[in-house]
Protein backbone atom coordinates (compact mmCIF):
# COMPACT_ATOMS: atom_id res chain seq x y z
CA UNK A 1 0.00 0.00 0.00
CA UNK A 2 2.66 2.35 0.88
CA UNK A 3 4.45 1.55 -2.32
CA UNK A 4 1.47 2.39 -4.25
CA UNK A 5 1.29 5.50 -2.30
CA UNK A 6 4.49 6.04 -3.37
CA UNK A 7 4.19 5.29 -6.90
CA UNK A 8 0.90 8.15 -7.10
CA UNK A 9 2.91 10.81 -5.59
CA UNK A 10 5.29 10.74 -8.25
CA UNK A 11 2.65 10.21 -10.90
CA UNK A 12 0.74 13.35 -9.81
CA UNK A 13 3.47 15.05 -8.99
CA UNK A 14 5.13 14.48 -12.25
CA UNK A 15 2.06 15.67 -14.44
CA UNK A 16 1.78 18.68 -12.18
CA UNK A 17 5.57 19.77 -13.03
CA UNK A 18 5.17 18.94 -16.92
CA UNK A 19 1.95 21.01 -17.35
CA UNK A 20 3.10 24.17 -14.99
CA UNK A 21 5.98 23.93 -17.61
CA UNK A 22 3.04 23.89 -20.66
CA UNK A 23 4.66 26.47 -22.54
CA UNK A 24 7.79 23.50 -23.22
CA UNK A 25 5.48 20.98 -24.69
CA UNK A 26 3.65 23.90 -26.91
CA UNK A 27 7.31 24.68 -27.97
CA UNK A 28 7.85 20.80 -28.92
CA UNK A 29 4.98 20.67 -31.01
CA UNK A 30 5.47 23.89 -32.71
CA UNK A 31 8.55 22.19 -33.67
CA UNK A 32 7.08 19.57 -34.90
CA UNK A 33 4.33 21.40 -36.84
CA UNK A 34 7.36 24.21 -38.39
CA UNK A 35 8.93 21.07 -39.36
CA UNK A 36 5.78 19.62 -41.56
CA UNK A 37 5.77 23.36 -43.01
CA UNK A 38 9.04 23.52 -44.09
CA UNK A 39 9.01 19.98 -46.04
CA UNK A 40 5.44 21.34 -47.39
CA UNK A 41 7.51 24.49 -48.26
CA UNK A 42 10.58 23.24 -49.76
CA UNK A 43 8.87 20.16 -51.79
CA UNK A 44 5.81 21.72 -53.13
CA UNK A 45 2.43 20.61 -53.41
CA UNK A 46 2.88 17.42 -55.00
CA UNK A 47 0.49 14.98 -53.97
CA UNK A 48 2.69 12.35 -55.27
CA UNK A 49 5.77 12.60 -53.06
CA UNK A 50 4.05 13.46 -50.24
CA UNK A 51 2.19 10.20 -50.68
CA UNK A 52 5.37 8.15 -51.01
CA UNK A 53 7.81 10.17 -48.81
CA UNK A 54 5.28 11.60 -46.06
CA UNK A 55 5.40 9.03 -43.37
CA UNK A 56 8.67 8.96 -43.36
CA UNK A 57 8.78 12.96 -43.22
CA UNK A 58 6.64 12.38 -40.28
CA UNK A 59 8.85 10.07 -38.17
CA UNK A 60 11.69 11.82 -39.09
CA UNK A 61 10.00 14.83 -37.30
CA UNK A 62 8.69 12.64 -34.20
CA UNK A 63 12.09 11.46 -33.81
CA UNK A 64 13.86 15.00 -33.93
CA UNK A 65 10.67 16.51 -31.16
CA UNK A 66 11.76 13.51 -28.88
CA UNK A 67 15.09 14.55 -29.15
CA UNK A 68 14.16 18.14 -27.45
CA UNK A 69 12.72 16.28 -24.44
CA UNK A 70 16.07 14.27 -23.91
CA UNK A 71 17.67 17.00 -21.56
CA UNK A 72 14.51 17.06 -18.96
CA UNK A 73 13.70 13.22 -19.11
CA UNK A 74 15.81 12.60 -15.88
CA UNK A 75 18.00 15.50 -15.33
CA UNK A 76 16.38 18.22 -13.11
CA UNK A 77 15.52 15.23 -10.73
CA UNK A 78 19.04 14.05 -10.34
CA UNK A 79 20.14 17.93 -10.37
CA UNK A 80 18.07 18.60 -7.04
CA UNK A 81 18.27 14.86 -5.67
CA UNK A 82 14.82 14.20 -5.95
CA UNK A 83 15.30 10.83 -7.84
CA UNK A 84 17.45 9.91 -5.09
CA UNK A 85 14.72 11.23 -2.35
CA UNK A 86 12.08 8.73 -4.28
CA UNK A 87 14.56 5.83 -3.87
CA UNK A 88 14.83 6.57 -0.22
CA UNK A 89 10.68 6.74 0.02
CA UNK A 90 11.07 2.59 -0.92
CA UNK A 91 10.85 2.80 -4.81
CA UNK A 92 13.54 1.04 -6.77
CA UNK A 93 15.27 3.04 -9.46
CA UNK A 94 13.59 0.64 -11.84
CA UNK A 95 10.12 1.50 -10.75
CA UNK A 96 11.07 5.21 -11.14
CA UNK A 97 12.26 4.43 -14.41
CA UNK A 98 8.97 2.61 -15.30
CA UNK A 99 7.00 5.77 -13.68
CA UNK A 100 9.23 8.39 -16.26
CA UNK A 101 8.63 6.80 -19.02
CA UNK A 102 4.85 6.05 -18.35
CA UNK A 103 4.79 10.22 -17.82
CA UNK A 104 7.11 10.68 -20.57
CA UNK A 105 4.87 8.60 -22.98
CA UNK A 106 1.03 10.53 -22.05
CA UNK A 107 2.64 13.48 -22.07
CA UNK A 108 4.78 13.55 -25.49
CA UNK A 109 3.64 10.57 -27.44
CA UNK A 110 -0.05 11.24 -26.67
CA UNK A 111 -0.49 14.93 -28.30
CA UNK A 112 0.74 13.21 -31.58
CA UNK A 113 -1.81 11.25 -32.22
CA UNK A 114 -4.06 14.43 -33.44
CA UNK A 115 -1.15 15.69 -34.40
CA UNK A 116 -0.55 13.08 -36.66
CA UNK A 117 -3.62 13.65 -38.70
CA UNK A 118 -3.16 16.98 -38.80
CA UNK A 119 0.57 16.45 -40.05
CA UNK A 120 -0.89 13.95 -43.12
CA UNK A 121 -3.78 16.90 -44.03
CA UNK A 122 -0.77 19.09 -44.86
CA UNK A 123 1.11 16.30 -46.53
CA UNK A 124 -1.56 15.07 -48.42
CA UNK A 125 -1.58 11.69 -47.82
CA UNK A 126 -4.16 9.34 -48.30
CA UNK A 127 -6.45 8.20 -45.53
CA UNK A 128 -6.18 4.65 -45.77
CA UNK A 129 -1.73 5.92 -45.22
CA UNK A 130 -2.50 7.68 -41.90
CA UNK A 131 -3.91 4.61 -40.41
CA UNK A 132 -1.25 2.83 -41.24
CA UNK A 133 0.95 5.43 -39.40
CA UNK A 134 -1.47 5.83 -36.68
CA UNK A 135 -0.78 1.63 -36.22
CA UNK A 136 2.96 1.91 -36.79
CA UNK A 137 2.69 4.72 -33.79
CA UNK A 138 1.08 3.18 -31.41
CA UNK A 139 3.61 0.29 -31.45
CA UNK A 140 6.65 2.52 -32.32
CA UNK A 141 6.15 5.36 -29.77
CA UNK A 142 6.54 3.35 -26.55
CA UNK A 143 9.59 2.07 -28.01
CA UNK A 144 10.61 5.65 -28.98
CA UNK A 145 10.01 7.03 -25.28
CA UNK A 146 12.44 4.05 -24.04
CA UNK A 147 15.25 5.45 -26.18
CA UNK A 148 14.75 8.72 -24.83
CA UNK A 149 14.74 7.44 -21.24
CA UNK A 150 17.91 5.41 -21.98
CA UNK A 151 19.61 8.15 -23.64
CA UNK A 152 18.66 10.66 -21.43
CA UNK A 153 20.06 8.05 -18.37
CA UNK A 154 23.23 7.78 -20.00
CA UNK A 155 23.55 11.75 -20.57
CA UNK A 156 23.70 11.84 -17.10
CA UNK A 157 26.74 9.89 -16.61
CA UNK A 158 27.91 12.87 -19.58
CA UNK A 159 28.96 16.29 -18.75
CA UNK A 160 30.70 17.63 -21.56
CA UNK A 161 28.91 16.29 -24.84
CA UNK A 162 25.50 16.47 -25.15
CA UNK A 163 25.17 15.79 -28.33
CA UNK A 164 25.48 12.23 -27.84
CA UNK A 165 22.13 11.62 -26.18
CA UNK A 166 20.72 12.77 -29.16
CA UNK A 167 22.92 10.41 -31.64
CA UNK A 168 21.81 7.22 -29.21
CA UNK A 169 18.25 8.17 -29.97
CA UNK A 170 18.82 8.49 -34.00
CA UNK A 171 21.31 5.00 -34.17
CA UNK A 172 19.17 2.90 -31.64
CA UNK A 173 15.35 4.17 -33.38
CA UNK A 174 16.89 2.62 -37.19
CA UNK A 175 14.59 -0.78 -36.92
CA UNK A 176 11.83 1.33 -35.63
CA UNK A 177 12.04 3.58 -38.88
CA UNK A 178 12.57 1.00 -41.07
CA UNK A 179 9.87 -1.32 -39.66
CA UNK A 180 7.14 1.66 -38.75
CA UNK A 181 7.96 3.44 -42.70
CA UNK A 182 8.08 -0.10 -43.84
CA UNK A 183 4.66 -0.82 -42.60
CA UNK A 184 3.18 1.63 -45.87
CA UNK A 185 4.94 0.05 -48.76
CA UNK A 186 4.65 -3.71 -47.63
CA UNK A 187 2.06 -5.74 -49.30
CA UNK A 188 -0.89 -6.97 -47.29
CA UNK A 189 0.32 -9.93 -46.39
CA UNK A 190 3.57 -9.39 -45.02
CA UNK A 191 1.91 -6.01 -43.01
CA UNK A 192 1.28 -8.37 -39.79
CA UNK A 193 5.01 -9.82 -39.75
CA UNK A 194 6.22 -6.48 -39.78
CA UNK A 195 3.66 -5.50 -36.88
CA UNK A 196 5.14 -8.47 -34.73
CA UNK A 197 8.46 -7.46 -35.08
CA UNK A 198 7.58 -3.92 -34.33
CA UNK A 199 5.34 -5.53 -31.04
CA UNK A 200 8.92 -7.57 -30.53
CA UNK A 201 10.95 -4.55 -29.83
CA UNK A 202 8.33 -2.94 -27.98
CA UNK A 203 8.75 -5.81 -25.58
CA UNK A 204 12.15 -5.87 -25.73
CA UNK A 205 12.46 -2.33 -24.77
CA UNK A 206 10.23 -2.34 -22.12
CA UNK A 207 11.68 -4.75 -20.66
CA UNK A 208 15.70 -3.95 -20.87
CA UNK A 209 14.95 -0.31 -20.09
CA UNK A 210 14.36 0.22 -16.81
CA UNK A 211 17.36 -1.72 -15.78
CA UNK A 212 19.69 -0.06 -18.50
CA UNK A 213 18.24 3.70 -16.88
CA UNK A 214 18.21 2.20 -13.66
CA UNK A 215 22.24 1.60 -13.99
CA UNK A 216 23.01 4.56 -15.65
CA UNK A 217 21.07 6.65 -12.75
CA UNK A 218 22.73 4.70 -10.06
CA UNK A 219 26.52 5.05 -11.51
CA UNK A 220 25.43 9.07 -12.21
CA UNK A 221 24.80 9.41 -9.15
CA UNK A 222 27.53 7.68 -7.31
CA UNK A 223 30.08 9.85 -9.94
CA UNK A 224 28.15 13.34 -8.99
CA UNK B 1 21.73 0.91 16.15
CA UNK B 2 23.76 2.01 12.87
CA UNK B 3 27.15 0.98 12.24
CA UNK B 4 29.67 1.81 10.22
CA UNK B 5 32.55 -0.73 10.36
CA UNK B 6 36.31 0.27 8.77
CA UNK B 7 35.70 2.49 6.16
CA UNK B 8 37.60 3.04 3.19
CA UNK B 9 36.94 5.11 0.36
CA UNK B 10 39.08 6.42 -2.64
CA UNK B 11 38.27 8.36 -5.09
CA UNK B 12 40.61 8.97 -8.44
CA UNK B 13 43.21 7.12 -6.35
CA UNK B 14 43.04 10.00 -3.80
CA UNK B 15 42.29 8.67 -0.18
CA UNK B 16 39.06 10.14 1.12
CA UNK B 17 38.40 8.26 3.87
CA UNK B 18 40.69 6.04 5.97
CA UNK B 19 39.16 3.00 8.01
CA UNK B 20 36.55 5.18 9.79
CA UNK B 21 34.54 3.50 12.44
CA UNK B 22 31.37 5.02 13.74
CA UNK B 23 28.75 3.72 16.27
CA UNK B 24 25.43 5.86 16.10
CA UNK B 25 22.85 4.30 18.93
CA UNK B 26 19.59 5.75 19.95
CA UNK B 27 19.87 9.03 21.40
CA UNK B 28 23.12 10.51 20.75
CA UNK B 29 23.97 12.97 18.37
CA UNK B 30 27.03 13.53 15.92
CA UNK B 31 28.56 16.80 14.75
CA UNK B 32 31.11 15.42 11.63
CA UNK B 33 33.72 18.09 11.55
CA UNK B 34 36.79 18.60 9.22
CA UNK B 35 37.79 21.18 6.06
CA UNK B 36 36.64 20.81 2.49
CA UNK B 37 37.46 18.04 0.60
CA UNK B 38 37.73 15.57 3.89
CA UNK B 39 35.23 13.59 2.80
CA UNK B 40 32.32 14.93 5.17
CA UNK B 41 29.56 14.60 2.51
CA UNK B 42 31.16 11.32 0.94
CA UNK B 43 30.53 10.05 4.67
CA UNK B 44 27.18 10.68 4.80
CA UNK B 45 26.27 9.22 1.32
CA UNK B 46 27.87 6.16 2.23
CA UNK B 47 26.12 5.73 5.52
CA UNK B 48 22.67 6.11 3.29
CA UNK B 49 24.06 3.41 0.86
CA UNK B 50 24.18 5.97 -2.09
CA UNK B 51 28.40 5.72 -2.45
CA UNK B 52 29.64 2.21 -1.76
CA UNK B 53 33.13 2.04 -0.14
CA UNK B 54 36.19 0.65 -1.24
CA UNK B 55 36.25 -1.34 2.09
CA UNK B 56 34.18 -2.05 5.17
CA UNK B 57 30.06 -2.00 5.60
CA UNK B 58 27.45 -0.17 7.37
CA UNK B 59 25.04 -1.94 9.41
CA UNK B 60 21.76 -1.42 10.41
CA UNK B 61 20.67 -3.33 13.55
CA UNK B 62 23.53 -5.72 12.98
CA UNK B 63 22.28 -6.38 8.99
CA UNK B 64 24.67 -5.05 6.27
CA UNK B 65 22.40 -2.37 4.83
CA UNK B 66 23.23 -3.41 1.66
CA UNK B 67 21.43 -6.67 1.79
CA UNK B 68 18.20 -4.94 1.78
CA UNK B 69 18.54 -1.52 1.85
CA UNK B 70 14.79 -0.13 1.92
CA UNK B 71 14.71 -1.66 5.35
CA UNK B 72 17.00 0.66 6.58
CA UNK B 73 15.75 3.58 4.11
CA UNK B 74 12.22 2.89 6.13
CA UNK B 75 14.25 4.37 9.08
CA UNK B 76 16.13 7.09 7.59
CA UNK B 77 15.31 10.65 6.46
CA UNK B 78 18.25 12.07 4.78
CA UNK B 79 18.55 15.60 4.30
CA UNK B 80 21.59 16.43 1.38
CA UNK B 81 23.64 19.60 0.83
CA UNK B 82 21.26 19.94 -2.20
CA UNK B 83 17.35 21.02 -1.82
CA UNK B 84 14.73 18.72 -3.32
CA UNK B 85 11.55 20.88 -3.39
CA UNK B 86 10.16 21.61 -7.20
CA UNK B 87 10.84 24.90 -7.99
CA UNK B 88 7.62 24.82 -10.24
CA UNK B 89 5.46 23.64 -7.50
CA UNK B 90 3.99 25.77 -4.27
CA UNK B 91 5.62 25.32 -0.84
CA UNK B 92 2.20 23.32 -0.08
CA UNK B 93 2.60 21.08 -3.03
CA UNK B 94 5.92 20.23 -2.19
CA UNK B 95 4.56 19.43 1.58
CA UNK B 96 1.89 17.35 0.02
CA UNK B 97 4.13 15.07 -2.25
CA UNK B 98 6.47 14.70 0.40
CA UNK B 99 3.48 13.39 2.85
CA UNK B 100 1.74 11.11 0.04
CA UNK B 101 5.72 9.96 -0.92
CA UNK B 102 6.57 8.69 2.52
CA UNK B 103 2.84 8.03 3.93
CA UNK B 104 2.85 10.66 6.31
CA UNK B 105 0.73 10.62 9.23
CA UNK B 106 1.17 14.23 10.24
CA UNK B 107 -1.93 16.28 10.35
CA UNK B 108 -2.54 19.67 8.45
CA UNK B 109 -2.56 21.20 11.60
CA UNK B 110 0.93 19.70 12.83
CA UNK B 111 2.50 20.72 9.31
CA UNK B 112 0.78 24.34 9.34
CA UNK B 113 2.40 25.06 12.42
CA UNK B 114 6.09 24.07 11.02
CA UNK B 115 5.43 26.32 8.71
CA UNK B 116 4.30 28.84 10.96
CA UNK B 117 7.25 28.79 13.55
CA UNK B 118 9.77 28.20 9.96
CA UNK B 119 8.19 32.01 8.86
CA UNK B 120 7.30 29.70 5.67
CA UNK B 121 3.24 29.94 6.35
CA UNK B 122 2.31 33.08 4.21
CA UNK B 123 4.51 31.47 1.64
CA UNK B 124 2.44 28.20 0.92
CA UNK B 125 0.66 28.98 -2.22
CA UNK B 126 4.30 30.75 -3.38
CA UNK B 127 6.12 29.07 -6.03
CA UNK B 128 9.23 27.73 -4.45
CA UNK B 129 11.52 29.55 -7.72
CA UNK B 130 10.05 32.78 -5.36
CA UNK B 131 11.64 31.78 -2.23
CA UNK B 132 15.09 32.63 -1.06
CA UNK B 133 17.83 30.07 -0.95
CA UNK B 134 17.28 30.37 3.13
CA UNK B 135 13.81 29.53 2.69
CA UNK B 136 14.03 26.83 0.41
CA UNK B 137 16.44 25.08 3.23
CA UNK B 138 13.95 25.70 5.70
CA UNK B 139 11.20 24.14 3.66
CA UNK B 140 13.55 21.34 2.89
CA UNK B 141 13.58 20.80 6.47
CA UNK B 142 9.87 20.07 7.11
CA UNK B 143 11.33 16.89 5.83
CA UNK B 144 12.37 16.19 9.20
CA UNK B 145 8.98 16.16 10.65
CA UNK B 146 6.93 14.63 7.64
CA UNK B 147 8.51 11.40 7.45
CA UNK B 148 9.14 10.58 10.92
CA UNK B 149 12.22 8.49 10.65
CA UNK B 150 14.25 7.41 13.39
CA UNK B 151 17.85 8.14 11.99
CA UNK B 152 18.35 11.20 10.93
CA UNK B 153 21.06 12.09 8.73
CA UNK B 154 21.78 16.00 7.68
CA UNK B 155 24.53 17.33 5.25
CA UNK B 156 25.17 21.01 6.15
CA UNK B 157 21.60 21.41 7.94
CA UNK B 158 22.64 25.16 8.98
CA UNK B 159 23.76 26.39 5.24
CA UNK B 160 21.49 29.75 4.62
CA UNK B 161 19.51 29.62 7.97
CA UNK B 162 19.22 32.58 10.03
CA UNK B 163 19.93 32.57 13.97
CA UNK B 164 16.14 31.69 14.85
CA UNK B 165 15.71 29.09 12.10
CA UNK B 166 19.91 27.95 13.32
CA UNK B 167 18.40 27.59 16.94
CA UNK B 168 14.84 25.89 16.14
CA UNK B 169 17.02 23.00 13.74
CA UNK B 170 19.24 22.69 17.07
CA UNK B 171 16.07 22.20 19.27
CA UNK B 172 14.43 19.81 16.80
CA UNK B 173 17.73 17.60 16.80
CA UNK B 174 18.11 17.72 20.69
CA UNK B 175 14.19 16.56 20.46
CA UNK B 176 14.74 14.09 18.53
CA UNK B 177 17.75 12.36 20.53
CA UNK B 178 15.39 12.80 23.61
CA UNK B 179 13.02 11.03 21.88
CA UNK B 180 14.97 8.05 21.04
CA UNK B 181 16.12 9.04 17.56
CA UNK B 182 20.03 9.44 16.22
CA UNK B 183 21.34 12.00 14.29
CA UNK B 184 24.50 13.07 12.30
CA UNK B 185 25.12 15.85 10.70
CA UNK B 186 28.00 17.54 9.02
CA UNK B 187 28.60 21.23 10.09
CA UNK B 188 31.34 23.56 9.31
CA UNK B 189 29.54 26.16 12.36
CA UNK B 190 30.45 25.59 15.84
CA UNK B 191 27.03 23.44 17.17
CA UNK B 192 26.01 24.53 20.94
CA UNK B 193 24.57 21.05 20.89
CA UNK B 194 25.16 20.06 23.97
CA UNK B 195 26.73 16.14 25.18
CA UNK B 196 27.80 16.55 21.36
CA UNK B 197 29.90 13.32 19.90
CA UNK B 198 32.16 15.00 17.46
CA UNK B 199 34.03 13.38 14.46
CA UNK B 200 36.67 15.24 12.94
CA UNK B 201 37.68 14.01 8.95
CA UNK B 202 41.50 15.05 8.51
CA UNK B 203 42.52 15.40 4.47
CA UNK B 204 44.98 13.37 3.35
CA UNK B 205 47.52 13.82 1.14
CA UNK B 206 47.54 12.16 -2.32
CA UNK B 207 49.52 9.28 -2.77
Amino acid sequence: MKTINSIVAVLQREFRITFRNFSDILSIFLFFFIGIMIFVFSVGANNDIFNQIGIGIIWTLILLTNNLTLRKFYQDDFNDGSLIIFHLSGLSYELIVLIKIIVNWFVIQIPFFILIPIAGFLLNIEIFNIKIIFISFLLGSPIITCITSISGSMNLLNKKNFAIGSLIIMILSIPVIIFSVGLVNTAEELMRDQINILLGIMFLFLAITPWICSICIKLAIQEK
Amino acid sequence: MLLANNIVFNRDNKKILNKINLTISYEKIIHVTGNNGSGKTTLLKILTNILEPKEGGIFWDGKNIKKDPFIFYKNLTYIMDRTSSNVSLTVDENIFFWMRLFSSSRSIKEIESILELLSLYQYKNTLVSSLSYGEIKKLELVRLIIEQKKVWILDEPYIGLDQISTNLISETIINHARLGGMVIFTSHIPSNIPNLEILHLKNYEND
